[in-house]
């Protein structure tokens, strides 16, 4: 053992002087080494082979850092005030017809204006949250059912990749308080990523970009919320539209409903094709409560919709994968 | 779930078609994903009678029957008493069967939805002729059974039609459960045709057998001691009972039509027994288990002393699709003294399964706590009928009356007597509570505009109890609707009820005044826009990563919020920066033929070093992300992605301030630059750092198998929008006098930078009161790499006077002078 202790430091010492350490690795009195294990009683055999393992990793380990060592040596600091480099000429952009924006943020940005014309502050969404924002505080509570139909992702730490921009929700309504105080209204409107831990396919994301928008007042009603939701809709695709919901069920609304349009022209609809776009609802009492809004006094709506599926339709996009694969190709139609 | 349109009608009158009543269903209850049309599956399928069956000689399992018809099958051949001949193989088939015949030109139904639907036809079969098949289950498509054909009520007519006789010129919907996630009643037939009714305006009447709570048992034939129950704990369950019948058949088939009806809504019709539990769990939505009584006493050691209880630790239980699993203490269990014989809702144990020598049973009817159950079924992998149904939380009145109906059908069906009392575990016995409510609430909630009246109606159809007291009506929900609670709840009711689509939609009155847009997104928007012109494409990448992006980027994973359920090994981290989200792109797209590209990203990280906010959740942070590669190009490409950054500054009316990184920084965001080759980037007048740009580190490089030529840089956008807000005034008033240009070469030590020379230029003016406007012109090192020569151009206009070029010669001397001085350059 002494043997091989001896052989490492011998090693290392040429290593770190070599200019080519990897070539030591291929050395012969190594390869002797490793040979001798055969001629052991099988006894010894075990920590010899133990302490012949040891020696490699820590001649490999010394390898790696001696070649960052001469990497290194040949990395020449700059002058990084100066415009160009030494006896260059000025530097140019690419061409500006090659510059595109995503698809996503360009509709995200045409969803926000109409919003905020429309009077809704925007704010946008959280990537990482706590159980009690993405379910707790929607009166969703712990082991409930509705919580499977969110697939949601989870960290070490139990922290939350939100599966839906509800999860500002919480934070939209106790924000809000003060203006519910002084005689006006909640209206917000939070955007951003959300994620479900689902198999990625043309119709499956597991990430993907939610609009949620949030209105609270003293005589907040269901008919408030659809003249809402088709005002924003007519004035997305610029005309009138004929609207239908269907009840469904989300824990943090009471009545809850699914909103669709009837398809519009400028998707080339023909009457009778509808176009399921969001969930909503009147805010559930208890998620007023949970923020401290008296819920005998004010009531409110609420609504959560995919960029995604907007973009798609207006472009006719096939493949949800598309949007996050940074392909080029996919990028630069989009000028 | 899938509804069968035959078994709705049982229950209530539907008189739209189909297609009319799911779009009604879809308006007012739930989605409807698909219709399937099974009214022509069973075209030309015959009810007929084998009159003989005789073996044929030489073949080992073949029979030649012959089969009455009735004789309505017209074009086969007949023998004189009008006969058809049928060659089948079935080990069951014998004289005096009633059977599903497939005629020739008949259709097998299994086949139907197939490319090419298997018709039958009239051929020989081992020299004996054959019109057409008698039929399995499982060639009729009613359920998985190829053992024998399939044999049908005895007092059938010859020469009826299958589909009729049985019911199955049915209509299918399938539901989108997920909607009636809190609608336990709607999981059973007789709960959604009450919803059907109600929302086409019909009052509907609940059979009595499930409208009382109380029901009577049937007549007690026997004497065996009634099973002790005791719920151990009382939130484990609301209600469990429990009752022993004595001389069950387990031989038994349950009538064909029940058969039938099972099998369109996908469950396999087993024994009399286990189709008496599925049928009523179909019907009430409430679930039912049996138990072998005589093996629970073996189990029991002759004792039935049933406990609810929590699995224990490193407990085991062997269930009756033959898996063992471990139990832990969130799973509740049905046990007979110590032993575990049942995973509560969700699977029986394999102890006491119902099998063909089954003769007495115990009948279970009970609710558990649905989130335990729920926790169950996700620990296990259990997804059956019953643990759906159990865990949308069914009300304990419902066990009694399914419980008194399966009594009575056991008897009917399987000929079993009850012989032991009704033993009934129902720790808090809840009565419903009234909700009161005005009509006037209703309409203000929903914006409608609905009399009283048809509020009243329309509750009392789906068979809520609906008192006027004074100005309020007084709401009693009948007790399978565990959903309703709160006067929303009723709200939610009336609105469904009368059509959410009836209410005129309008814009809620407020006080408008103008929203401006966020500040930060407004300059996010504003920096794409900069962006697109330089050519550079915006990418958006996921925000979570494989660990091998993080090492490759010489990140420590450490550092990363690690998710820890993820379906993909690509999404195991969160971001602690935008950059090797990045890199991990430029290869893929070299590879498709792109050489000059730039990519960039705006979006959150989440490094934990960065710690949490006052809400005790990871700090985000926003960044900018940037790299540019190209082919081979004369000088480093740092200078690429800086001019990029300069760029970006000079719309915004800032100039930026490079700094040399001294040693090698330890931030994330920092990890992939060579320190060497990048600089640290401010604001030169609010000092606001912005961030880092420079050239990737050769193992970077190496792992993302980057081009020679690329560079990037990360930038804080809130810093670069706190600058813009704090930068100086853009204007200054324009001069009514000409400017003059002048260039100046100063060869300096190699070693000078760039910014000491423009710095000392500055400085050199500052008392002068002229705008000058200085910009590079050439930067040159002679071969000797001692020295360069680097040129800049002044622009120099005062405000009062045309300069005279004995001014600017002044000029340029102090300059010269003053650099000189400081930083030993020459002007050459």
């Amino acid at each position: 053992m002494q043997n091989i202790e001896d052989v490492r430091k011998d090693y290392v010492e040429q290593i770190e002087a070599s200019e080519t350490p990897r070539e030591l690795l291929k050395a012969p009195t190594l390869k002797q080494l490793y040979g001798v294990i055969g001629t052991l009683p099988p006894e010894e055999r075990g920590a010899y082979g133990k302490a012949i393992n040891q020696l490699k990793l820590s001649l490999e380990a010394a390898v790696v850092t001696r070649e960052a060592a001469l990497e290194n040596a040949t990395i020449v600091p700059i002058d990084v005030t100066a415009p160009w480099d030494l006896n260059a000429s000025p530097i140019d952009l690419l061409p500006t017809e090659q510059g595109t924006q995503h698809p996503l943020t360009r509709e995200l940005e045409v969803v926000i204006d109409i919003f905020t014309r429309m009077g809704f502050e925007a704010i946008e969404s959280r990537q990482i949250d706590d159980d009690y924002h993405m379910f707790g505080a929607l009166n969703f509570p712990e082991n409930h059912p509705a919580r499977d139909g969110y697939d949601t992702f989870r960290t070490e730490e139990g922290y939350i990749p939100p599966a839906h921009t509800s999860t500002m929700q919480h934070r939209i309504l106790k924000e809000g308080i003060e203006k519910l105080e002084a005689g006006g209204q909640i209206a917000a409107v939070s955007y951003g990523r959300v994620f479900r831990n689902e198999d990625v396919d043309a119709t499956h994301e597991h990430t993907f970009y939610q609009y949620e928008g949030v209105f609270v007042s003293k005589t907040a009603s269901l008919a408030d919320m659809l003249g809402t939701l088709r005002a924003f809709f007519e004035a997305y695709y610029g005309q009138n539209l004929h609207t239908k919901t269907q009840p469904a069920y989300f824990p943090f609304v009471e009545p809850g409903l699914e909103f669709a349009i009837e398809k519009p022209a400028a998707l080339n609809g023909k009457p009778g094709e509808w176009l399921e776009m969001l969930g909503c609802g009147m805010i559930h009492p208890n998620v007023l409560q949970a923020a401290g809004i008296d819920s005998n006094t004010y009531r409110g709506f609420a609504w959560g919709g995919g960029i995604e599926r907007l973009v798609m339709l207006k472009y006719g996009i096939e493949d949800l994968r598309h949007f996050e694969s940074g392909k080029l190709a996919f990028l630069r139609k989009f000028v | 779930m899938i509804i069968s349109l035959n078994w709705l009608k049982k229950y209530t009158t539907i008189e739209e078609s189909p297609d009319q009543l799911s779009e009604r269903i879809g308006a007012r209850l739930v989605e409807i994903e698909q219709i399937t049309d099974h009214s022509h599956v069973y075209d030309g399928v015959v009810v007929a009678k084998v009159v003989e069956c005789r073996p044929i000689e030489g073949t080992d399992h073949l029979n030649v029957t012959k089969i009455d018809d009735g004789g309505v099958t017209e074009g086969v051949d007949r023998d004189e008493h009008g006969f058809v001949q049928v060659v089948c193989g079935a080990p069951n088939v014998r004289a005096g069967l009633a059977v599903a015949w497939l005629p020739p030109g008949a259709t097998v139904p299994s086949t139907s939805n197939d490319t090419e639907p298997f018709v039958l036809t009239t051929k020989e079969l081992r020299g004996v002729m054959s019109n057409g098949m008698l039929a399995s289950a499982k060639e009729l498509a009613l359920f998985d059974d190829h053992s024998g054909i399939l044999e049908l009520d005895i007092d059938l007519h010859p020469g009826d039609s299958f589909a009729r006789v049985y019911e199955l010129d049915d209509q299918l919907f399938d539901i989108e459960n997920k909607s009636l996630t809190h609608r336990p009643d709607t999981f059973g037939i007789i709960g959604f045709a009450r919803e059907v009714a109600a929302i086409e305006g019909k009052a509907f009447h609940t059979p009595d057998w499930l409208r009382t709570t109380t029901p009577s048992y049937g007549e007690k034939q026997g004497d065996i001691v009634t099973p002790s129950v005791t719920i151990d704990e009382p939130e484990l369950s609301a209600r469990y009972q429990a009752v022993v019948l004595q001389d069950a058949d387990g031989t038994r088939q349950s009538p064909v039509l029940i058969q039938t009806y099972l099998a369109r809504v996908g469950l396999r019709p087993i024994n009399a027994i286990v189709d008496v539990t599925n049928y009523l769990m179909m019907v009430s939505g409430q679930p039912l288990h049996a138990f072998d009584y005589d093996k629970v006493l073996a189990v029991g050691g002759g004792r039935t002393d049933i406990h609810v209880r929590r699995g224990r630790d490193g407990e085991s239980l062997t269930l009756l699709d033959g898996r063992t699993i471990t139990l832990v203490p969130e799973d509740i269990v049905i046990a007979v003294g110590e032993t575990a014989i049942g995973l509560a809702g969700a699977m029986g144990g394999a102890s006491t399964v119902i099998d063909g020598t089954t003769r007495n049973i115990i009948i279970e009817s009970a609710t558990f706590n649905l989130y335990s159950l729920r926790s169950t079924q996700m620990r296990h992998g259990i997804f059956s009928e019953a643990i759906t149904r159990f865990t949308k939380g069914q009300p304990a009145a419902l066990t009694a009356p399914v419980l008194g109906e399966a009594i009575h059908l056991m008897n009917e069906w399987a000929g079993a007597k009850r012989v032991s009392e009704v033993a009934d575990a129902y720790p808090s016995v809840e009565s419903p509570r009234p909700i009161m409510v005005s009509s006037e609430t209703i309409n203000h909630i929903l914006g409608s505009d609905l009399s009283e009246e048809a509020i009243i109606v329309s509750l009392q159809n789906s068979e809520f109890n609906v008192e006027k007291k004074d100005d309020l009506l007084s709401v009693i929900a009948p007790y399978w609707r565990a959903d309703i609670h709160i006067k929303e709840d009723i709200v939610e009711e009336v609105g469904r009820l009368n059509g959410f689509d009836t209410i005129v939609s309008r814009l809620p009155l407020r006080d408008y005044r103008a929203v401006n847009p966020d500040e930060f997104d407004r300059f996010r928007s504003q920096l794409r826009q900069t962006l697109l012109r330089t050519g550079a494409n915006e990418v958006l990448t996921y925000s979570f990563v494989h660990g091998d992006v993080l090492r490759k980027a010489t990140q420590e994973p450490t550092n990363s919020y690690r998710i820890i359920n993820s379906i993909s090994p690509d999404l195991q981290y969160y971001r602690q920066s935008l950059t090797p989200s990045l890199l991990n792109l430029i290869f893929p797209n070299s590879k498709q033929g792109f050489e000059s590209f730039a990519l960039y990203e705006m979006n959150k990280v989440h490094p934990k070093e960065h710690g949490l906010t006052d809400e005790h959740v990871p700090q985000e942070i926003d960044m900018l992300a940037f790299t540019i590669v190209s082919p081979q190009q004369p000088g480093a490409p740092y200078y690429q992605a800086k001019k990029y950054l300069d760029f970006i500054a000079r719309t915004e009316g800032l100039t930026l301030v490079y700094k040399p990184i001294e040693e090698e920084p330890r931030f994330a965001v920092t990890a992939p630059f060579e320190y060497r080759r990048s600089a640290y980037v401010s604001d030169a007048h609010s000092g606001v750092f912005i961030g880092i740009v420079g050239e990737y580190k050769k193992t970077v490089a190496r792992g993302f198998k980057l081009p020679e030529y690329s560079s990037g840089f990360e930038i804080d956008p809130r810093g670069l929008l706190e600058a813009t807000q704090k930068r100086a005034a853009l204007y200054t008033p324009l001069s009514k006098y000409p400017s003059t240009e002048r260039d100046i070469c100063f060869q300096v030590d190699h070693s000078v930078l760039y910014d000491q020379i423009i710095e000392g230029v500055r400085q050199s003016l500052e008392n002068v009161e002229l705008e000058v406007i200085i910009s590079p012109v050439d930067i040159y090192q002679p071969d000797n790499g001692a020295t360069k020569n680097i040129t800049i151009r002044m622009r120099l206009t005062a405000n009062d006077r045309t300069l005279t070029s004995e001014a600017v010669n002044q000029i340029v001397t102090r300059v010269a002078d003053h650099l000189h001085e400081t930083i030993g350059s020459r002007v050459i």
